[in-house]
């Protein structure tokens, strides 16, 4: 792997008072896909948060190819190559999917890009195209994510962080939008940064893993040792 | 017959103005979620604005009108960034901004008082007065239909199809996501309350041509406006203007049957009906 595109030094988040993530390093090297594993309330969706600016960090830093964007708002990140994709579908739902995905490059200054990555978006995830008139909110959860997926590659990111893009999906979607996140990965060379609670179906698509426990770190490395282990996961 | 057509042609004309006020009101409050009580006081300082220009110093209405807006957006503006911003900063609950909202309708309003004087201001504008068979109306009237032509379809024009009317729908529909995709959810706070003000600035400076400034006039204004939203459905523009024609309409055709001293409480019960009935509102679309 080479240098690292996205890093976090000592990261510490939570909400109001209380900390949620105490001091979390972590390293995503360029084309890598890192998963961060966690049962629920271990504080990955804050730290995801906390990196992308939604959250204001409480300490140490965020660095996107060696220059520090600690607190920096989402507009920023977004203009700069990062996209987020939130947990529970992060689209419009009273908008058209035409809309969305507009909207997805909505911080784009250069628009004549947007019809090439609309159509990338649309080799990836046909319906969004044969759908395209269609309110978002009718769609399925599965669209729903597959469209979210969408607008965050219409800004044409090198780093594109998920969280949890497997909840409420049913398995065979989830094998779905796991093939489509490789796929951005290996074609469209996006590094990417997971958060997950289904380790059985994430965990294939990994080139390494980090697992979180009340805020902390507890493993980090290959996936390999996890793959024997993946009943035991679950207890996580 | 005649009477009914009267009171039809009454209920457009009072529609058209509440329309403005719920597109106005609601505007800020779909995008925001701010209930901006003050909006009703920024109306009254609006049409005092106007009359101190042309009723007092003698220019023509049109430039009274322009300072009616200007003064608008200004208050408007200054409202959010001194008294709700600081709350959102620091993450107050909703109620909140809700009680300051009601602070700064009060401080607004005596200051108003204050610097105008207390009593009704009018200004001297000629008006044509049309008969088209049965029916009477005025240029006024005119004008108060038309701006809400003018305005409710640029605004609806300027939501579809601008980049900043675009991202004003997906702040609307979802404040976090927009923030997601990069949208200054700031910037487009600020820009919803600057369009919110200026609309108020139309209907206030008709008003005052019509029926002359008071500084309790806000009151009705801002009440009509929330009326507007709730009865059509928060989070839709269309909603608002319909649901302030439907309260000017059945204000105006109430008076067929209903004495003339209930028409002020139509409004409620048009409200609580609603509320009891249809909670959601009469034009909201099935959204969730």
């Amino acid at each position: 792997m080479s240098e690292a595109i996205l890093e976090t030094k000592g990261l510490a988040a939570g909400y109001g008072k209380k900390r949620a993530v105490f001091g979390v390093d972590l390293s995503l090297a360029k084309g890598e896909k890192l998963l961060i594993l966690g049962h629920n309330g271990a504080g990955k969706t804050t730290l995801l948060r906390a990196i992308f600016g939604l959250i204001e960090p409480m300490a140490g830093s965020v660095m996107l190819e060696g220059r520090d964007i600690t607190g920096r708002t989402p507009a920023a990140n977004v203009a700069d190559g990062v996209a987020f994709v939130p947990q529970g579908h992060g689209i419009f739902k009273s908008l058209t999917v035409r809309d969305n995905l507009e909207l997805g490059a909505f911080a784009e200054n250069d628009k004549g890009k947007l019809p090439e990555r609309l159509e990338t978006v649309h080799d990836l995830f046909p319906i969004l195209k044969e759908r395209a008139s269609q309110v978002a909110g009718t769609f399925s959860g599965g669209q729903q994510q597959m469209l979210a997926i969408g607008m965050a590659l219409m800004h044409g990111p090198r780093v594109l962080i998920l969280d949890e893009p497997s909840i409420g999906l049913a398995p065979n979607l989830v094998e779905r939008v796991m093939e489509a996140i490789a796929t951005i990965n290996e074609k469209l060379g996006a590094s990417i940064l997971m958060v997950e609670q289904n380790v059985q179906l994430s965990l294939p698509l990994a080139d390494r893993v980090m697992v979180i426990k009340t805020g902390v770190t507890v493993y980090e490395g290959s996936p390999e040792p996890l793959r024997d282990h993946v009943e035991l996961m679950k207890l996580f | 017959m005649d009477l009914l057509l009267q009171l039809f042609v009454n209920g457009v004309i009072n529609g058209s103005h509440y329309a403005l006020l719920g597109i106005g009101f609601g505007l800020i409050f779909a995008t925001t979620r701010i209930v901006h009580f003050a909006y009703g006081p920024i109306f009254t300082f609006a049409a005092y604005i106007a009359w101190w220009l042309s009723g007092a110093m003698g220019l023509p209405i049109w430039l009274g009108l322009l300072g009616a807006v200007a003064a608008a957006v200004t208050i408007g503006l200054l409202s959010y960034l001194a008294l709700y911003r600081p709350l959102e900063l620091n993450r107050a609950p909703p109620l909140v901004p809700l009680i300051a909202s009601l602070g700064l309708y009060i401080v607004l309003e005596n200051l108003t008082g204050v610097i105008f004087g207390s009593g009704v201001r009018v200004v001297d504008v000629d008006y044509g007065i049309f008969f088209v068979g049965p029916v009477f109306f005025t240029s006024i009237h005119v004008w108060q239909v038309g701006s809400f032509v003018i305005l409710g379809l640029g605004l609806a024009a300027f939501l579809r199809y601008s980049r900043y009317g675009k991202a004003i729908l997906a702040m609307t529909d979802d404040p976090d996501m927009a923030r997601v995709i990069g949208i200054d959810t700031f910037r487009i706070t600020l820009l919803v309350f600057a369009i919110g003000s200026l609309v108020s600035a139309v209907p206030a400076t008709l008003i005052l041509v019509k029926n002359g400034a008071s500084t309790h006039m806000g009151f009705a204004a801002v009440f009509m406006g929330f009326v507007a939203v709730i009865v059509g459905g928060v989070g839709s523009l269309r909603g608002a203007a319909a649901g302030g024609f439907v309260v000017g309409l059945v204000e105006s055709l109430g008076l067929w049957k209903i004495p003339t001293e209930w028409q002020a409480s139509i409004a409620f019960i048009v409200l609580y009906l609603v509320i009891m009935l249809k909670p959601e509102g009469l034009f909201s679309m099935a959204r969730r």
